[in-house]
């Protein structure tokens, strides 16, 4: 089962495509989850993540506006788009029927 | 007011030679996108440098996940880190009767003397030929330890500069002061000290100061400088690196041997080594990093001339 994170980054891989890669990846997180994500945070997930076999990286080109330095580029593996819906599905699965409204729960 | 910005493009400029250094103990294909991150997303300065070194910091510690550098810490880095640190005080200690001797005894008439620059030429080279060996050593330590863990010289480097200080200034004081204590226990008589070396030993500079300048200056650089050379120890054939670290562990163990009490721990090596250890050759192979400089250089120079690009 991925870990919560390992499921955002592979989220924001998969929206991002043919151009995902670590700074874009981490811009998305940090737009979508409004929290800043570390370096160190990216790139250890980025590592397991492909040590699990769900992501596959290279190295890209390198670009004038990174001052002509390499980008290293992801791509979700199959495997890591099943283990992305699996998490997803049980997500969706054990919120059923839930509630997060607080008032609602402060009630009780 | 108006100094406000100035300061902080200050701030901003050191972070970033700081971020650039950090960023070095990096694997060179990481530093490279990390800074074309880190160039892309205009993140600058202190927080830059924040990143980075939690980047490095994690990478650290997972190579500490394995048994290896362990096994270093343990065999290489604390052995080491005490045996030249007990030397290095007792190289201060010697030393310091004959700079205690010139330099709070001065006098000026002495200069007209024959017999003062005899001496002074026969201690100079006393005190250089001890210093030269200590920091031989302390080179050969290095670079036994940059070969061991190549992966880790970073990390490596920090544990070796912070186990010299901790022995340098608490465990070597203290196992010179127990070996005084059983050689008194042993012997039964005090040993008799000078009182020149009572009036030495009073003296702050001589006590604290200069074992912690030898510290500095003979182990700690010359050794760092020697992890260094023992890393790129990479590019040599498994043959001659082989062979260099055959001689290293051989001048250590000499080395081990000059360490006072070391008999107590190292008795059957002791009687193996001794007849050999004052033989001129065995002498020599504390030296054999000063070979290696000066003979390295040469050596690439002429493959360079061999293989013309």
């Amino acid at each position: 089962m991925l870990g919560e994170f390992e499921y955002v980054m592979l989220t924001a891989a998969a929206r991002l495509g043919d151009e995902a890669y670590g700074a874009a990846i981490r811009e998305e997180i940090d737009k979508a989850t409004g929290r800043r994500c570390s370096l160190g945070a990216l790139y250890t997930t980025l590592d397991r993540l492909e040590e699990k076999g769900l992501i596959k990286t290279r190295m890209g080109d390198p670009t004038p506006q990174r001052g002509g330095r390499p980008k290293r580029m992801v791509r979700v593996t199959a495997k890591g788009v099943q283990a992305a819906k699996d998490f997803y599905t049980a997500v969706t699965r054990v919120s059923r029927g839930v509630s997060w409204d607080m008032n609602r729960i402060a009630d009780r | 007011m108006g100094h406000e910005p100035n300061r902080g493009s200050i701030v901003t400029h050191l972070g970033d030679r700081a971020t650039d250094v950090v960023s070095g103990m990096l694997k060179p294909e990481e530093r490279e996108v990390v800074r074309g991150d880190l160039t892309e997303s205009g993140e600058k300065g202190v927080q830059a440098l924040r990143d980075v070194l939690g980047l490095v910091v994690g990478r650290q510690a997972a190579l500490w996940r394995e048994w290896r550098p362990w096994a270093i810490l343990v065999g290489l880095i604390i052995p080491l880190g005490m045996l030249l640190s007990i030397l290095s005080r007792v190289k201060a200690g010697g030393s310091a009767a004959y700079l205690w001797l010139y330099a709070n005894n001065w006098d000026w008439t002495l200069l007209k003397s024959a017999g003062f620059w005899f001496v002074l030429r026969q201690s100079a080279t006393k005190v250089f030929i001890s210093y030269l060996t200590l920091a031989c050593w302390s080179w050969a330590a290095g670079f036994v330890l940059g070969s061991a863990s190549r992966r880790r010289l970073a990390g490596m480097s920090v544990l070796l500069l912070c186990v010299m200080l901790l022995c340098g200034e608490l465990a070597a004081p203290l196992y010179l002061s127990l070996y005084r204590q059983h050689l008194f226990r042993v012997f039964g008589n005090p040993p008799v000290v000078p009182a020149s070396y009572v009036d030495i030993s009073a003296l702050t500079f001589y006590r604290v100061i200069l074992p912690l300048i030898l510290q500095m200056t003979l182990v700690a650089a010359p050794a760092l400088w020697g992890l260094l050379h023992g890393a790129q120890s990479g590019r040599l054939t498994p043959q001659g690196r082989r062979w260099l670290c055959s001689i290293a562990m051989a001048s250590l163990i000499l080395m081990a041997l000059q360490v006072p009490g070391s008999g107590i721990f190292l008795i059957p090596l002791r009687l193996w080594v001794t007849p050999f250890l004052h033989s001129w050759v065995l002498q020599l192979a504390a030296y054999w990093p000063i070979a290696y400089l000066i003979s390295n250089p040469i050596s690439r120079g002429w493959r360079r001339i061999a293989s013309p690009a």
